[in-house]
């Protein structure tokens, strides 16, 4: 009785094919442009050192490069230990971050402190302080506690830098929780854990994991405490990096290797990622 | 306005939203369609508003080929069930902004909205933003920016189904009233069948995608074409029990004296609540519930039909004297319909 | 929860409070190398000779220009991108997932990507592109110092732009852009007369957070210029005043106080102009 209909059409009414076509391929086109550099990176971590500073492509393809920077030498800072303390420094820093931040948000946004937005506003300014500035009262209390080139001292300088935003941003999400499920959560009898657990968290997970993530990206690619407060037995993966360039000889293709393998875990993380990150900030990043 | 073997499947889908809708409508006609959800009424209505393409079919305005004509160009005005009004716009740049749009100077401009307005009682509020009125005023926000624009065709998109009951029967009237006023073209979409009933010039009844009739209410009403229009149209429903295929008709248990079978194809006879009647008559009924609505009484009652327990809605007269767990007995004088197996009505009968 | 909010309070406030003591108390020579003295109260000397210092007036105009451009112009490009990614289209996942990798990056392999592959004179990819067409090489780092750090901004922060954008867009309810459609209106015009207003709140909090983090540029400074003219902004000279070479500690802790004030005095401000940002929670 029904008679098939053709296969349904994906374009608007009156939007022509050609725009649509047009815009896709003018999208792929920036796409390639601006990952260009990226790209010709990897490109080079593939190539000797000679081809490299030339930028040819002679003697073809080779992961010799990336065998190179992960042997460690007498002396230098490793790939091993970067990546451990790297991964030891980020994954504890980012979940006593979150770990901080949740009550706090819970507490501006569900409780409603009075004065909230002056403590919100407060939070941010934090971060209004150049690093660079605070450096060197840190360093000498960081000496004074024997805490220069732990791991400690970046924990706890991390912590400091992500929580505002962490802040910020779990506050916000937590917002748009609506109220009446909060509600009812506490007329069933909910205790504060249950509810956070049942009722917020499922909501706000989104946002959270988009939390959780830039955070995990600015410490794991953060340089500047960690140069300045760390010898070789700490360094992290930005430090790593930066000892592949060298001021004899060809380096380009060593350093395009390091340079990603120092990036890959974040840029995994980060494409795993996206779509939960777009649902989280529009979800509230906003209010 | 004319449907013309419409049709709209969207990708991924088995069935088509809309299948081959054939549909007329002349100039100056409110017509409504309704139906359940998922029934199509939306995407029928949105595929005259160009929102949504034609997989197949065609779409004619005022004899014109529209179907790929973009919504813009039209010439229709559209009211969303939502309102979907301009939130950083006030109420009067909301109503103005289709005129904007058209290049109407703001003189000009600003006259058409006051008028509306005036129309409306919408003029105390034409500074404000929509997030500071009431979803009575939104609506007619709503509306006025549609009325403003002096289209060929109005499309409303179940309007009045987020404002409260008392407030939706009085718009419901003053929509009338406007529509006949004003003589445009529209089409209403809505799941109520009350509001189909009262409100339009003819109705079309959707299920599934396909139109299943389209008439005056009255026609619906009492000549249902099938089943599915039988037992939506009319509240409450059509009672509808199974009927035995040949030999004389019985209706809990007793012979009603209706003899057509339908050449052995009789599948379902329907009668409605007023066609009940409770007093003496051939068919044994227990009474389970009484509603009193004050005019008239609706009483609920279960019988013993071909072997099960069938519930059935009689009319009946205020005052009404009896209770739940009386025993009564019912006869039937009224339109009795007949359905065949293809669930299409074949014939009614009075008695 | 209240005690978390304290505790949270104490641990951010440490560097803080720490710098503002140093500024008024360690005074100009705290100094590892040179002339060792004691270190005496000052007073208020280091924040007057602030008002002297050119060089100081010169990062701070250098950190204006570099802040502004950089936000505008991924606000700019993170918009359009957007825009363009919001459709569908083949692949747009892959799109998408390509252009947010340079924010992923370390801003110093992002620099360092951009000093030896793009720019560098010797080895750089543009240089080439430019004889290719005929062009003589440009020395783009040192003639261009702070274009280039702008560059390579923009490069890694317009895709965090654009993901905010990306979410106002598809924040934007569709029936009032299609009844916008039914209306009349041009695509053109519905993004300048609705979609754009509803973007403002995204708009600001992009331009608040890029800025909070790209006035703070040092990595790509410290790998790509080693600071230099045009191309020093205020994090950049605190840090040359401090262990970077002055070891004026107290100074430099004056510089960076009088930053953190002129900050907080902007950022009150922007945020009473903001509404959006903060003020809707009454409604709500």
């Amino acid at each position: 009785m029904i008679r098939r209909a053709r296969r349904g059409s994906r374009l608007g009414v009156g939007e022509s094919r050609a725009t649509v076509i047009a815009l896709g391929i003018a999208a792929w086109v920036i796409g390639m442009l601006w990952i260009f550099p990226v790209a010709w990176t990897v490109l080079t971590s593939f190539k000797t050192e000679q081809d490299a500073s030339a930028q040819t492509l002679h003697q073809g393809l080779t992961v010799a490069r990336y065998s190179d920077v992960s042997h460690s030498t007498e002396g230098t800072l490793s790939l091993a230990t970067a990546f451990t303390n790297s991964l030891i420094i980020v994954l504890v820093s980012t979940t006593i971050v979150m770990l901080l931040a949740l009550p706090a948000a819970y507490a501006l946004a569900i409780r409603r402190v009075p004065k909230w937005r002056d403590v919100l506003f407060f939070f941010i300014s934090t971060k209004f302080l150049p690093i660079v500035a605070s450096i060197f009262p840190i360093y000498v209390y960081a000496q004074k506690w024997n805490l220069i080139g732990t791991r400690t001292i970046l924990i706890v300088l991390y912590i400091a830098i992500n929580l505002p935003l962490a802040i910020w941003m779990t506050r916000s999400f937590f917002s748009e929780v609506p109220r009446e499920l909060i509600e009812a959560a506490e007329i069933d009898g909910t205790s504060l854990f249950n509810q956070l657990r049942s009722v917020i968290l499922p909501i706000a997970a989104p946002g959270i994991a988009a939390t959780a993530l830039l955070c995990l990206i600015f410490a794991w690619n953060e340089y500047f405490y960690a140069i300045q407060l760390n010898f070789a037995g700490a360094s992290t993966m930005p430090q790593w990096v930066i000892g592949n360039v060298s001021t004899r000889g060809n380096f380009l293709a060593k350093l395009s290797a390091a340079s990603i393998i120092a990036c890959l875990p974040v840029i995994l993380a980060g494409w795993a990622a996206q779509k939960r990150m777009i649902r989280g900030l529009s979800m509230g990043a906003l209010k | 306005m004319e449907y013309d073997a419409a049709t709209r499947l969207y990708p991924g889908t088995p069935k088509p939203a809309v299948n081959e809708l054939n549909l007329s409508i002349p100039d100056g006609e409110l017509l409504v369609l309704v139906g359940p959800s998922g029934s199509g009424k939306s995407t029928a209505l949105r595929m005259l508003a160009g929102l949504e393409p034609l997989d197949e079919g065609r779409i004619l305005i005022g004899g014109n080929d529209v179907s790929t004509v973009r919504p813009r160009d039209r010439d229709i005005a559209m009211v969303f069930q939502s309102y979907a009004l301009y939130p950083n716009l006030n109420v009067a740049a909301n109503m103005g902004f289709a005129l904007k749009q058209q290049g109407v100077p703001r003189g000009e401009r600003d006259q058409r909205v006051r008028e509306v307005a005036k129309l409306l009682d919408l003029e105390p509020y034409l500074d404000r933003k929509p997030r500071n009125l009431s979803g009575g005023q939104r609506q007619r926000v709503a509306m006025g920016r549609a009325i403003v624009r002096h289209p060929q065709v109005y499309l409303m998109d179940e309007p009045l189904s987020n404002l409260d009951a008392k407030l939706r029967v009085q718009t419901r009237t003053e929509l009338v009233e406007l529509q006949q006023r004003l003589a445009v073209t529209t089409v209403y979409v809505t799941h109520d069948q009350v509001e189909a009933m009262t409100m339009g010039d003819r109705v079309a009844v959707l299920r599934d995608g396909n139109l299943q009739q389209c008439d005056a209410p009255s026609a619906l009403y009492h000549t249902p074409a099938n089943l599915f229009v039988a037992g939506f149209i009319g509240s409450p429903a059509m009672n509808l029990l199974r009927a035995s295929a040949g030999g004389p008709l019985l209706v809990g248990g007793a012979d009603i004296g209706i003899a057509d079978d339908l050449g052995g194809e009789r599948a379902t006879v329907g009668f409605r609540p007023e066609a009940v009647v409770i007093g003496d008559g051939p068919i044994a009924a227990r009474i389970r519930i009484v509603e009193d609505l004050g005019s008239e009484v609706f009483v609920h009652l279960v019988i013993d039909h071909d072997g099960e327990e069938r519930r059935i809605v009689a009319k009946a007269e205020a005052p009404f004297a009896g209770s739940a767990g009386d025993n009564v007995h019912l006869g039937l004088h009224g339109t009795i319909h007949l359905f065949d197996n293809a669930d299409l009505r074949r014939t009614s009968v009075q008695l | 929860m209240l005690p978390a909010l304290v505790f949270t309070i104490v641990i951010t406030q440490v560097p803080f409070l720490v710098s503002i003591y140093y500024s008024f108390t360690n005074l100009k020579d705290r100094t590892q190398s040179l002339i060792p003295e004691p270190t005496r109260f000052v007073g208020i000397d280091n924040y007057k000779a602030i008002f002297n210092d050119a060089f100081f007036r010169q990062a701070m105009w250098t950190s204006v220009k570099m802040t502004v451009l950089a936000v505008v112009l991924s606000l700019i490009f993170g918009t359009l991108f957007a825009m363009l990614l919001d459709r569908t289209f083949f692949g747009q996942g892959i799109v998408r997932t390509l252009l947010i990798t340079p924010f992923l990056l370390m801003p110093v392999v992002a620099a360092l990507i951009w000093k030896q592959q793009m720019f560098s004179s010797l080895f750089g990819i543009l240089d080439k592109v430019l004889a290719f067409v005929g062009l003589n090489s440009v020395a783009w780092i040192s003639d261009h110092p702070l274009g280039s750090i702008v560059t390579v901004l923009v490069w890694q922060w317009t895709p965090f732009m654009m993901l905010i954008m990306l979410a106002g867009l598809q924040s934007q309810p569709s029936d009032i852009l299609e009844a916008a459609g039914v209306d009349g209106a041009t695509p053109l015009g519905i993004f300048r007369q609705l979609t754009l207003p509803h973007l403002r709140r995204y708009l600001e909090l992009g331009a608040l957070l890029g800025s909070i983090y790209i006035v703070q540029a040092f990595d790509l400074i410290d790998v790509m210029t080693g600071g230099g003219p045009g191309s020093t902004n205020v994090p950049y000279f605190v840090y040359q005043e401090s262990i970077g070479g002055g070891f004026r500690y107290g100074s430099a802790s004056a510089y960076a106080i009088v930053v953190v004030i002129f900050s907080i005095v902007i950022a009150t401000f922007s945020l009473r102009v903001l509404s959006g940002l903060l003020k809707d929670e009454e409604r709500a």
